[in-house]
């Protein structure tokens, strides 16, 4: 699952800003935060997030899948080539400051991906365009962003319909790993040709339709904000900048 | 009658190109023409509509040589593939058809009516409420045709409109052309549907390797194939039949 889910949480019907406000304070605090328990804390958070947005089944499995390679390669290099001193775990005489390197590099990526995924699942891309267009942020940058967001479900729906097409067509999917991995031609190229050969009506009809006009754009149906949701992000700001001064602190000492 | 578009020995060369698309036209297209522009692929048809409605060599790039005036304020294009025209960003059909007047910053109430005004005239006020990526690939080419009728174009090219529509629709689409053109939009039409073409357009120009060979009635230029000789020979009143199928459904009328 990568991608706009509908719903009616409290994430989905919050302001678009609060939301992606959230997912950006678990990103900077994440590297702010430099000892594993705190990391895991943030990790802690962000399934919070997921849960009160209703997709931490969903987030937190893409998460896994996207994380898990991440955290065997951690384990290898800072567990197993780490420095001194060392730890028996079966087999395996592990570095125990590697091991906390890996804890806190790991519990980062995890706390940012399943931040990222939450974000992506509760933040409507027609209502984050439409806060933004409220907002007056030209319609350039707007586009650039709830692009970035809808593209992985696009090319998602894309590729499906070119594999039915392709195993229409006698693409057999099974089998080993290598006649799995020569499959992915005949689905690759036609995704990534099909994308580039349409991108030029695209931007055609988008300028036909006045997106590279110089007026404000009207939003139609922004949605709406509150005083509690301004307090809310600020607070977040606040909390990101006491976390990043915690952290110089301690440096310095 | 001032020309909302004048093209004078208008020569045009995509970049890269060793030969131009376009190579000396001279066309006028004024308030209220619907002009149906015909030919073989690579004919030179598509392009004609690019650089009349001012998106070639502005957006396509290229060079262009020779004169070309064009007065209107707004021009629209709605090209074969209506799923290349979304914005991808709006949730519903209303919405999607609604983006071009937002983006030149008129009120909402303007918008809003402008929209449902589109919708009526196709005939889709129905699907208002509809998420555009689910509807049919005729469904979808008629938002496209409204959403492009929204902005209240000065001059509309149609690239193949009826490309990805069954018969019905595209008599539906084309039903809809000449009452477009009598509230004072100028129509060009790029199409090789000749029979449905010639049922409403007042001039048409036929292109061969980028220059125009014929210009003038429909009936003159469209029916230049054997099968309309045919029908001609055997006292069949104009529009002229112009290929098998069109001869047999007269036959059968």
């Amino acid at each position: 699952m990568i991608g706009y889910l509908p719903g009616h949480s409290p994430l989905h019907r919050a302001h678009p800003y609060t939301t992606l406000a959230m997912a950006g304070a678990l990103l900077l605090g994440a590297f702010a935060l430099t000892q594993p328990l705190e990391v895991w804390l943030l990790v802690l958070a962000a399934a919070t997030f997921a849960a009160v947005g209703g997709v931490l089944r969903a987030s937190a499995r893409t998460a896994l899948v996207l994380s898990l390679p991440i955290w065997a390669l951690l384990f290898v290099l800072h567990g197993m080539l780490g420095a001194e001193p060392r730890m028996m775990a079966g087999p395996f005489a592990l570095s125990v400051p590697g091991i906390a390197r890996a804890l806190v590099l790991g519990g980062r990526v995890t706390a940012i991906v399943l931040g990222f995924l939450t974000a992506l699942a509760t933040v409507s891309p027609h209502r984050l365009v439409e806060a933004m267009t409220a907002g007056g942020v030209p319609f350039g940058r707007t586009f650039l962003l709830a692009s970035t967001l809808t593209v992985l479900p696009r090319m998602r729906e894309r590729a499906a319909q070119i594999l039915e097409a392709q195993q229409c067509r006698g693409l057999r999917l099974g089998g080993s790993p290598f006649a799995r991995l020569r499959a992915l031609g005949p689905l690759a190229l036609p995704l990534v040709l099909g994308a580039l050969a349409e991108v030029d009506e695209q931007v055609l009809a988008l300028d036909a339709r006045g997106a590279a006009s110089t007026a404000r754009r009207t939003a139609l149906d922004p949605p709406p904000d509150s005083r509690a949701q301004r307090a809310l992000r600020g607070a977040l700001l606040i909390l990101v900048a006491v976390a990043y001064a915690w952290k110089f602190w301690r440096m310095r000492g | 009658m001032t020309a909302l578009v004048a093209l004078e020995g208008v020569t045009f060369t995509y970049p890269g190109a060793d030969r131009p698309a376009l190579a000396d036209v001279s066309l006028e297209l004024a308030s209220g023409d619907l002009l149906v522009v015909t030919g073989e692929t690579g004919a030179g048809a598509s392009t004609l509509l690019l650089v009349a409605t001012g998106f070639a060599p502005r957006v396509v790039g290229g060079t262009l040589t020779g004169m070309r005036r064009i007065a209107a304020r707004r021009c629209g294009v709605v090209f074969a593939r209506p799923w290349t025209q979304l914005t991808g960003l709006c949730a519903t059909v209303r919405d999607e058809i609604a983006f071009g007047p937002a983006s030149q910053g008129l009120p909402r109430e303007t918008i809003r009516a402008a929209a449902g005004r589109a919708m009526e005239g196709l005939r889709i006020a129905h699907l208002a409420d509809r998420e555009p990526a689910r509807l049919s690939g005729g469904e979808l080419q008629r938002v496209v045709v409204a959403a492009a009728l929204a902005m209240e174009p000065e001059v509309l090219a149609l690239d193949d409109p009826a490309a990805e529509l069954d018969p019905e629709a595209a008599d539906a689409l084309y039903d809809v052309l000449p009452a477009v053109a009598a509230a004072g939009t100028a129509i060009l039409v790029a199409t090789p549907d000749l029979e449905r073409a010639a049922r409403v357009a007042r001039r048409a120009v036929a292109l061969a390797a980028g220059r125009i060979v014929a210009r003038g009635a429909p009936a003159e230029v469209l029916g230049g194939t054997a099968v309309a000789d045919i029908a001609r020979a055997a006292g069949c009143p104009p529009p002229f039949p112009v290929d098998v199928p069109a001869l047999l459904r007269r036959v059968r009328r």
